[in-house]
């Protein structure tokens, strides 16, 4: 079942544009959305909320129409925008004492279960909680209403790696059953090597690609080779470093042809990002 | 509504806002513009209120609740009338104990029946004036706030005005004792008629504006 279809999603700003976002995301399964700072990536999860004016495409959960039925679906949407950043001073339980009024299927015996799983303490106040933790305390109140839907941004920026690897393996525990679905944007690219199984990737606005996480490492091959090398093959490469010894860039995997000689391997999600990011500032010319 | 207010008053309205309302002591004070009694609540709880939720971004926390954007100036709304009805609601026992002390009345406005449609009003205009301008930016504080004051300053020394000048005034809006009653009650059923207008109105415009700002 399809949680989560995106439709065209465009947003103007005065030095920035959403061009026609589109992406779905099915049930069970966890949708990283990755792309450089400054990519749209916070914006599109704003403007799929509603919190940001769309200036045009729909919105779709669970097969309806967001902004006819979204009193109704928030009811099944966690969402967070990087851990608890509200209400600083104030203690977790009174917080969740108004977050649990809201909910028609609030379970607090599931709420109980994840502040101790959590290891959360309800009398300290979020500005006394780390970065983790806050992340934590904004997925504990997701769950405990029986969320379908998580849209986290930057759920693992800011924490240390054991608290990343700890988020990252309740995220797959949380969509085993099939049930829910995740899509949290991310810059730190081994998390999503880590647990997604699709990665939508954004630059300037734009989705670059949206698929599978394997069938994208798949269809890129990062290439070496050497300056001779370099104008024969130029026009298929999507952008390159040039060094001393030659140059090393990015390539569709079916653009690589035998005869060129190039040496190619399978890249990371960090050099597939990394490649897009120079084409669309039209530097490959090495920066030194 | 229960949860949007229960929402405002557990996390936005800090308890000392609650004592506010006593400024309602003020009507006992003899000879007296008492309009002033009643204008401490924007003097001193709405700025304060509407910083505290700024600090605290309590605009991030309430559109992470399964709730329309128009609804966090809903909230705010239900928060604002609710504490001028205690404002108002406080000080009406005081003005029962001016009435009772001082007889001869004031040489302002008394503090009588019509005194309160008339604070009713001027709330109205005060959320008019303030809430439109506000969310505009939902941010910006300052000059909405300086607007609002005055434009409720200038309605409530224009009342005071009308009552000592205009041949008549006075005896719908002055005066205190049984015959009063009669002729002011009109205008108490006037003032919250107009309170509940002008604050639908200023709700229906934040919203608006609201749903344009981008968070």
């Amino acid at each position: 079942m399809q949680l989560l279809s995106v439709q065209n999603l465009c947003k103007n700003y005065d030095k920035f544009r959403l061009k026609d976002v589109s992406f779905s995301l099915d049930a069970g399964y966890i949708m990283g959305f990755i792309g450089p700072n400054g990519a749209g990536k916070t914006t599109t999860l704003k403007a799929m909320m509603g919190l940001v004016k769309k200036d045009g495409g729909r919105v779709f959960v669970m097969g309806r129409d967001f902004d006819e039925h979204e009193m109704d679906l928030k009811q099944h949407i966690g969402f967070s925008l990087g851990g608890v950043d509200y209400y600083a001073k104030i203690p977790l339980r009174r917080i969740t004492s108004v977050v649990r009024r809201f909910y028609a299927s609030w379970d607090d015996e599931a709420y109980r279960r994840y502040i101790r799983r959590f290891e959360l303490d309800e009398d300290k106040r979020p500005t006394e909680l780390s970065g983790g933790m806050r992340v934590k305390y904004a997925l504990a109140l997701a769950l405990s209403h029986n969320a379908r839907l998580l849209l986290l941004a930057e759920p693992t920026s800011g924490l240390d790696p054991v608290a990343r690897d700890d988020l990252l393996e309740l995220f797959q525990e949380l969509i085993e059953d099939g049930e829910r679905s995740i899509l949290f944007s991310t810059h730190i690219t081994s998390d999503l090597e880590k647990c997604a199984d699709y990665i939508t990737y954004i630059e300037n606005g734009r989705i670059v690609e949206s698929r599978a996480r394997d069938e994208l490492l798949a269809a890129y091959r990062v290439v070496k080779g050497t300056p001779e090398q370099y104008s024969a093959v130029s026009p298929r490469l999507i952008s390159a470093k040039k060094h001393a010894f030659g140059f090393t860039g990015l390539m569709r995997t079916e653009d690589v042809r035998p005869e060129d000689g190039l040496a190619a391997e399978a890249p990371a999600l960090e050099d597939i990002m990394i490649y897009h990011a120079r084409k669309e500032n039209g530097n490959e010319e090495p920066a030194v | 509504m229960k949860n949007l207010l229960y929402k405002e008053l557990a996390l936005v309205v800090h308890p000392m806002f609650y004592l506010v309302p006593l400024t309602g002591a003020l009507l006992l004070i003899p000879q007296w513009p008492y309009f002033v009694a009643m204008m401490y609540f924007f003097f001193i709880t709405v700025p304060n209120v509407f910083q505290t939720a700024r600090t605290a971004n309590d605009i991030g926390f309430t559109v992470m609740l399964p709730v329309r954007k128009r609804d966090v100036v809903k909230a705010r709304l239900y928060n604002v009338v609710f504490l001028e009805q205690v404002q108002i609601a406080v000080a009406a026992p005081f003005a029962a104990r001016n009435n009772a002390l001082y007889p001869e009345g004031n040489f302002l406005l008394d503090a009588g029946i019509a005194f309160f449609g008339l604070t009713f009003a001027m709330y109205g205009l005060f959320n008019l004036v303030f809430l439109p301008m506000f969310y505009k930016t939902a941010y910006k504080l300052g000059v909405p706030i300086i607007a609002a004051i005055c434009a409720c300053v200038l309605f409530a020394g224009a009342a005071e005005t009308i009552a000592l000048i205009v041949p008549g005034a006075a005896a719908v809006l002055d005066g205190i004792g049984p015959q009063a009653l009669a002729r002011q009650l009109p205008v108490l059923a006037a003032g919250i008629a107009l309170f509940v207008l002008l604050s639908w109105l200023a709700y229906r415009v934040s919203a608006r504006r609201f749903e344009r700002v981008d968070l």
